[in-house]
Parts: C-alpha cells; sequence; structure tokens
C-alpha cells in the first residue's frame, strides 16, 4: 500500500512536471505545477515530514502558486502568440536533460547514502521549534531579516512611480 | 521528548558586534526613511555612514581572536572573518560617501533613496556573515542575503531600461546556480548526514564516497561559487550586469559579494573537498578554468569601447588571478590571496569610481569620450592613472605587490605553466588599461567637449582610494602582516 | 507505511476529487448536446456581447499584495513550531524564548510598517501631483 501511494505521488509530481514545461500554454503550466507541488507535498508527508508537508502545502500551493499565477495574468502577450523556439534549440536541450538525468540516475544509484538508523519521530513540529529556538538561534533571527529583504526589494522594484516633471526615460 | 537540549551560549552574540551595526544601521536608515522625508535622505545616509565607520574601527580595534566557532558550529568568527570585516567595511564607507553626490543614484528623478543606503549596509552585514559560515544552512542563508540585496539593488535606475535588464539577468542567473548548488549541497548531506564543514569532512574522512558522486557534487556546488565570484564558465552575467547597474553599485558588486564569494569558497573548499583531493584532482580542475578565466576576461576586455563594461572583463580577469592562489592550497597561496583581494578591492573601487565621476559631469562611459580628460580634470585622472597602473601590476602600485606574492607562490608550488599563462595575461591587460591611459593623456581635446566637473566628495572619495593604492605599493609589510595572521586560525 | 493517520488525508483528499468530478460528470452526461458553435461558444456576460479579450493585464499591485501574503505567511510558519514547543521549552529556556520570537516578529513588523508609511498597500493611489491628485485605482 505504501509503495503504491508512493508511487502515485511519484507519477503526479513528474508527469505534471513534464506538462508545467511542454505545455504551451502558461495558464495550463502554471496550474499543472499546482499538481508538482502538491506531489511533493506528499512525498514529504509519506517520509514522515509532517511540518515540511504542511509547509508546501501552505507557502507553495497556496502562495507561491498564486504569485505565478498572477504573473501570468500580467503578461501581455497570449499564450498562442508565443514565438516558436526553433527546432535546433530542442535537440542540444534534450541531449543535456538526458546526459543530466543520466548522471544524477548514477549518482542516486551508485552512492551509499548516510541512512538514519531509527524511524522519523512521530511529529517532527517540536523537534523543529527546539532546534529553531536553541541550536539554529541565529539563522532563524537571520530569516526574518531575509524575509525584510524581500517585502522591501519587492516593493522597491515594482512600486509604481511617482511621474515627475523631468522624467527621464532611456531606452 | 526533548532529549538533549543544548541551551545556545547568549554571550556569543557579543561576538558580532560589527554585524549587528550593519543590521541595525539598515533597519534604522529604513526606519528614518519613513519618518523624515526630504529631498535628500540625509538620515539613512548619516546613519549608515556612521554605522559602517564604527564597524570599520571596531573591526580594527578589536578584531577576532582565535578560532573559537559561535554559536555552536553555525558560525566561526576567526581572524579570517576579522580580515573580511575591515574590507567590507571600508567598502561600505566609501561606497556610501561616494553615492551621496553621484548623479545616478541621487539625481532627481530617482527614488529610493534612502533605501539605497538601507541596502548597502545590509549587503554589508551579509557579506561578513558570508565570510563567517561553516554551516550549509549559515552558507546558504548568506548568499541568498546577499543575492537578493544585489539584485535589488541592480535595478535600482528604475527608468533605465539596461538596469531593469541587469536586475532580471541577475535574478535568473543567481536562482539558477543557486538552485544547482542547492542540490550539491543536499547531495552532500545525503552522503554524510552531517550540515557543518567540519563534520562533513569527517564523515568523508570516515566513509569516502565514489568518485563520479563526488565529482558531481563538486561541480555543481563550484557552480554556485563561481556564480557568485564570475568565474568562466558562469560569468555571463557579470558584464551585463556591471554595464547596467549604477556605477556604484557596480563598483560595490565588484569587490564587495566577490571578496565574501571567496572567503566563503576558501572556508569551503579548504575543509570539504581537502580530503578528496588525491582522487579527484580539483585543483587542477580549478587551474584549467583559472587560466581560462583570465584569458577569456582579458581579451573580451581588448575590444570593449565602454570603460564600465571593460572594467566588467578585467573584474572577470582579475578573478582568474585570484584562483591561481586558490588552487594552490598552502597557507601562503591563501596569504597571496586575502592581501590581493584587499588590493584589488582599493583599486577596483577606485578605477569605477572614477568612471562614475566622470558620468556624472560628461553623462557618458565611452573610451572615445575619455579624449583628453588628463587635461579637463587633471587630478581625477592622475588618481585614475594611479589605479590603472595597479589594475595593470606595475610598481610603485599595490597590485604590483598583490601580483608578485601571488606569482612567487604559484611558482614555489610548480605551477609553471599558470605563471607564463598569468604573465601574458598581465601583458595583454596592460594593453587595454593603457589604452584608457593613451584615450586621458595622449588624443587631443576634442572642440566641443564638455567641461568636467568633479563633486568635491567624489575628489575625496578617490583620494581616499589612491592614497591606498600607492602606500600598499611602497609600505605593504603591515598590511601584508594583517593578510598572514588572518589565516592563523586555518 | 509508516503514518497511518495520513491515510485520513489521502482519502479526504481522493473523496475530493471523486465528487468534484461526479457532479461534473453527471451534468455532462445529462445536460442536452450541443457543438459550440457561433453565440454558444460566447462567455456569458448577462446577454450583452463580450467587449475585447478575457486576457488583460493585470495591475501589479495585485502581485505585490500577494508577495506581501507569502512573507507573512512564511511568517506563520516559522510562529507555528515555536507556538507548539513553547510550554514544554519553557522550563529550560524561560522568557528568552518570548524575546526570540518578539526579535523575528518585530523586523517584520518594521517591514510591514515600512510599506504601510511608503504606502504600498494603499488600493487607490495618488500617483501624480502634477495632474491635481488625480486618483488611480487599481485594476
Amino acid at each position: 500500500m505504501g509503495d503504491m501511494v508512493f508511487y502515485l505521488f511519484a507519477l503526479m509530481t513528474v508527469l505534471s512536471g513534464f506538462f508545467v514545461v511542454f505545455s504551451k500554454n502558461i495558464v495550463h503550466a502554471g496550474f499543472s505545477l499546482m499538481f508538482t507541488l502538491f506531489g511533493v507535498a506528499g512525498l514529504f508527508a509519506m517520509l514522515g515530514a509532517d511540518f515540511l508537508a504542511i509547509t508546501q502545502t501552505m507557502v507553495y500551493i497556496g502562495g507561491v502558486l498564486v504569485l505565478v499565477l498572477f504573473v501570468v495574468m500580467m503578461t501581455r502577450i497570449p499564450a498562442q502568440n508565443l514565438p516558436k523556439s526553433s527546432f535546433n534549440r530542442k535537440i542540444p536541450a534534450g541531449i543535456f536533460s538526458v546526459l543530466i538525468f543520466a548522471i544524477v540516475f548514477k549518482v542516486i544509484g551508485g552512492t551509499e547514502w548516510n541512512v538514519l538508523p531509527v524511524d522519523a519521530p512521530e511529529a517532527t513540529i517540536s523537534m523543529i521549534g527546539q532546534k529553531l529556538l536553541t541550536e539554529f538561534i541565529f539563522p532563524f533571527e537571520y530569516a526574518s531579516i531575509v524575509l525584510l529583504l524581500a517585502m522591501i526589494g519587492a516593493a522597491i522594484l515594482i512600486r509604481e512611480r511617482k511621474i515627475d516633471d523631468d522624467e527621464e526615460v532611456q531606452s | 521528548m526533548f532529549v538533549n537540549i543544548t541551551i545556545p551560549n547568549w554571550s556569543d552574540f557579543a561576538h558580532f558586534v560589527p554585524e549587528a551595526i550593519m543590521f541595525g544601521a539598515f533597519l534604522l536608515a529604513l526606519m528614518g526613511d519613513v519618518i523624515v522625508r526630504g529631498r535628500k535622505p540625509v538620515v539613512p545616509f548619516l546613519i549608515t555612514l556612521l554605522g559602517a565607520l564604527a564597524a570599520l574601527y571596531y573591526s580594527f580595534a578589536s578584531p577576532p581572536v582565535g578560532d573559537a566557532g559561535v554559536l555552536g558550529s553555525l558560525v566561526m568568527i576567526d581572524s579570517f572573518a576579522g580580515f573580511f570585516r575591515i574590507v567590507f567595511s571600508f567598502v561600505a564607507v566609501v561606497t556610501i560617501l561616494f553615492s551621496w553626490s553621484s548623479e545616478e543614484i541621487m539625481g532627481s528623478t530617482r527614488e529610493h533613496k534612502g533605501e539605497y543606503y538601507a541596502l548597502i549596509a545590509l549587503m554589508t552585514g551579509g557579506m561578513m556573515v558570508m565570510a563567517e559560515a561553516r554551516d550549509l544552512v549559515m552558507l546558504f542563508m548568506s548568499m541568498e542575503l546577499v543575492a537578493l540585496t544585489s539584485y535589488v539593488m541592480a535595478g535600482y535606475m528604475r527608468n533605465s531600461l539596461r538596469s531593469t535588464e541587469a536586475s532580471l539577468k541577475y535574478v535568473i542567473f543567481g536562482a539558477v546556480s543557486s538552485g544547482i548548488m542547492l542540490f550539491g549541497m543536499s547531495l552532500l548531506f545525503g552522503m554524510t548526514g552531517q550540515m557543518t564543514f567540519v563534520g562533513i569532512r569527517d564523515a568523508l574522512v570516515a566513509n569516502p564516497v565514489n568518485d563520479l558522486s563526488m565529482l558531481v557534487v563538486l561541480i555543481m556546488i563550484m557552480a554556485g561559487f563561481g556564480y557568485k565570484i564570475a568565474m568562466v564558465p558562469f560569468h555571463f552575467w557579470c558584464p551585463d550586469v556591471y554595464e547596467g547597474a549604477p556605477t556604484p553599485v557596480s563598483a560595490f558588486f565588484s569587490v564587495g559579494p566577490k571578496a565574501a564569494g571567496f572567503a566563503l569558497m576558501i572556508r569551503f573548499f579548504f575543509t570539504v573537498f581537502q580530503p578528496i583531493v588525491d582522487t579527484i584532482d580539483w585543483p587542477l580542475m580549478i587551474a584549467i578554468l583559472s587560466a581560462v578565466t583570465m584569458t577569456y576576461g582579458n581579451i573580451v576586455a581588448v575590444k570593449q569601447t565602454n570603460v564600465k563594461r571593460l572594467l566588467a572583463y578585467s573584474s572577470i580577469a582579475h578573478v582568474g588571478y585570484l584562483l591561481m592562489g586558490f588552487l594552490l592550497l598552502t597557507p601562503g597561496g591563501l596569504q597571496a590571496i586575502l592581501f590581493y583581494l584587499l588590493v584589488y578591492a582599493v583599486m577596483n573601487l577606485g578605477a569605477f569610481m572614477f568612471v562614475s565621476a566622470i558620468n556624472n559631469s560628461i553623462k557618458s562611459e565611452e573610451l572615445s569620450d575619455y579624449a583628453g580628460l588628463g587635461f579637463r580634470a587633471p587630478w581625477a585622472s592622475v588618481m585614475m592613472f594611479i589605479f590603472l597602473v595597479s589594475l595593470v601590476g606595475l610598481p610603485p602600485a599595490a597590485g604590483f605587490i598583490g601580483k608578485l606574492y601571488l606569482f612567487t607562490e604559484v611558482l614555489r608550488e610548480g605551477w609553471y605553466w599558470l605563471a607564463i599563462v598569468g604573465v601574458l595575461n598581465s601583458v595583454i591587460s596592460l594593453f587595454y588599461y593603457m589604452q584608457i591611459a593613451r584615450a586621458m593623456y595622449f588624443e587631443k581635446v576634442p572642440e566641443d567637449a564638455p567641461a568636467v566637473k568633479i563633486a568635491p566628495l567624489h575628489y575625496v572619495t578617490m583620494a581616499l582610494l589612491a592614497v591606498p593604492t600607492l602606500i600598499l605599493g611602497l609600505y605593504w609589510s603591515e598590511f601584508k602582516a594583517i593578510a598572514d595572521q588572518a589565516i592563523a586560525g586555518f | 507505511m509508516l503514518h497511518e493517520h495520513y491515510a485520513v488525508v489521502l482519502l479526504f483528499i481522493l473523496f475530493g476529487i471523486f465528487f468534484a468530478n461526479l457532479a461534473l460528470g453527471a451534468a455532462k452526461i445529462f445536460r442536452p448536446r450541443s457543438n459550440r458553435v457561433g453565440d454558444k461558444g460566447v462567455s456569458f456576460e448577462c446577454g450583452e456581447l463580450p467587449v475585447g479579450s478575457a486576457w488583460v493585464r493585470f495591475n501589479i499591485r495585485f502581485y505585490l499584495i500577494a508577495l506581501f501574503f507569502i512573507i507573512f505567511d512564511v511568517e506563520v510558519i516559522f510562529i507555528y513550531p515555536w507556538a507548539a514547543v513553547f510550554k514544554s521549552l519553557y522550563p529550560a529556556l524561560g522568557s528568552l524564548m518570548f524575546i526570540e520570537m518578539m526579535v523575528f516578529i518585530a523586523i517584520l513588523v518594521l517591514g510591514l510598517v515600512y510599506i504601510w508609511a511608503k504606502g504600498d498597500l494603499d488600493w487607490v493611489k495618488t500617483l501624480s501631483k502634477r495632474d491635481g491628485n488625480k486618483e488611480v485605482s487599481g485594476a
């Protein structure tokens, strides 16, 4: 049963990932990204990383995906007018992807991974909370500065311009 | 449930004085910008300037001693980090001072002037943490903080298409390379189950991983660092970003994040990848990349007609020189890198500042518009000449001493071919640096040449850089001693 | 399987998918079939013919608001584990635990103050001083 669920999630992630890449319509691509992210959340849950699964659902599906769809809505060009990518670009890209896949496949298959001897704890959240507040207190506070920066940076970069009398527009 | 709670040693936070000053200056400047409104952002400027000066003073006055890890094993505040604190706070002081009179930053159509200063303070703090990180978590977070800040700063001139393009390119390249690096880090974590650099190394020594996997990890992580320091083949963003960003920002980028990237790279590679030198000859890989980097940077620089772009390619070439010291894996090589980074910071900042000061006045960065500058702006041109001589690596400027140490170390370790490539490259660089000097001194002043007016503050900042360039070229031993001490922890 | 209780979650999701498809599928079976020709393919706008394409460019302010939402979303993610362990970790850490989180929140509140004071949260914005404070609304 467990294996079946795993393959279900894995298939969902990979197939919808393919769809994201190959779909000609960016709205469809954006929505199939949801299934990719959801599949990953499912995989996290199967690994016993419940907190990560919740985070994945809340932040990625609930937040980042909305952002992606907003970006889609901000584009001017309807999908059918996309410039056709030439055939030449597809072949090297394909070869490159297959090569990378082969290498990563070999690495994942050929490495002795450091596997924890014990089962993951029932609920990871208290362990995460404990680590965050003691051992990782510096990165924890640092994260708030990174978040603040993201907020300010976004505001600076996309805030609407005031129209001044001496507007200078370079081209 | 809580088996072993490690209560952090709260007094460890006392080690973070310069970082705390810079982050505090960032927050205060931001709030100052909100509260005090005016045409000129006096409050953020003063707060960040004083903050950077205080950080500089503190870094000099009480350098960290010993090699104790702080806050468990996340960060390491040793003399190595102390050295970079000095470099970064100095760079910040100069950049903040210079930006005040820069049209590109403070021009009447510019917005977010207050935020600009706040972001410089933030980035300086982030770079300091980068030089201290010794854990994968801190490595990634500090790199991301610096990267995110630089995306915003590159796109600062929002009504300039070039600047926006620079920001976009920076974001895309940055996201891809940090994604690759993160993948490499996850593989490393999967192999060892450790987060700290030392822990990873020990685990790799205890249970060696097969060569192919290690090589893949190495290349992936090198992609992240290579992007940060603009090493070929991860350099594509560099000329466009430096050209598009406001010149004071390019100046800051070309020394700050680059030095921080080197600091973190040194810490990471010298700890984690040290034991696998026998099985994977990564110093040779870096040697080839170093030779390619400097040759590419220099050859492409020759053809440039835009001085800012030329300096961008020359900064790529300098990364090549710095990598020569990196791959030696000896204390001598490290000392040479640190000293060269110090020299490079001073002279490269100076060259960019000159370009910015001229651009302020004549609104051009084209080489052809530099004709006769030596007579139109004599003092500034003399200082630029000093920077150029130093960038080539000729005596009596600091660049000569820096290169001398580097090449000596390279030869001592027996990398003869690399040293020859390096010397040949210096010859190429002589050609294009002197093209600027030739335009300034040996070309007639065009009839319709606009008058060059350089702001007093720009004279001050350039002098702040030109004088050390000369001093470091004549009395370098004390500064070399600081660089030498900095690697005591290694 | 490691965590059986996730099966319930999975079951919920499967039921959700099933019922959504059941409703749509049933409608598909029972509704009169028609091929979408002429006015039938046109989107319904209270009987009026639609004007222009549905693909309009949205105001960038939507993006900004969504981004701020994510930032605070992530903040909540950080607060949650803190709240979960507060009671059990309090004896060991004491009030420091509270201070840690307050510092975290305070830094982000500064950001909120910033975007608030700078007017990024105003939906109706004054864009130009020159044109007699013409108000421009979103979208």
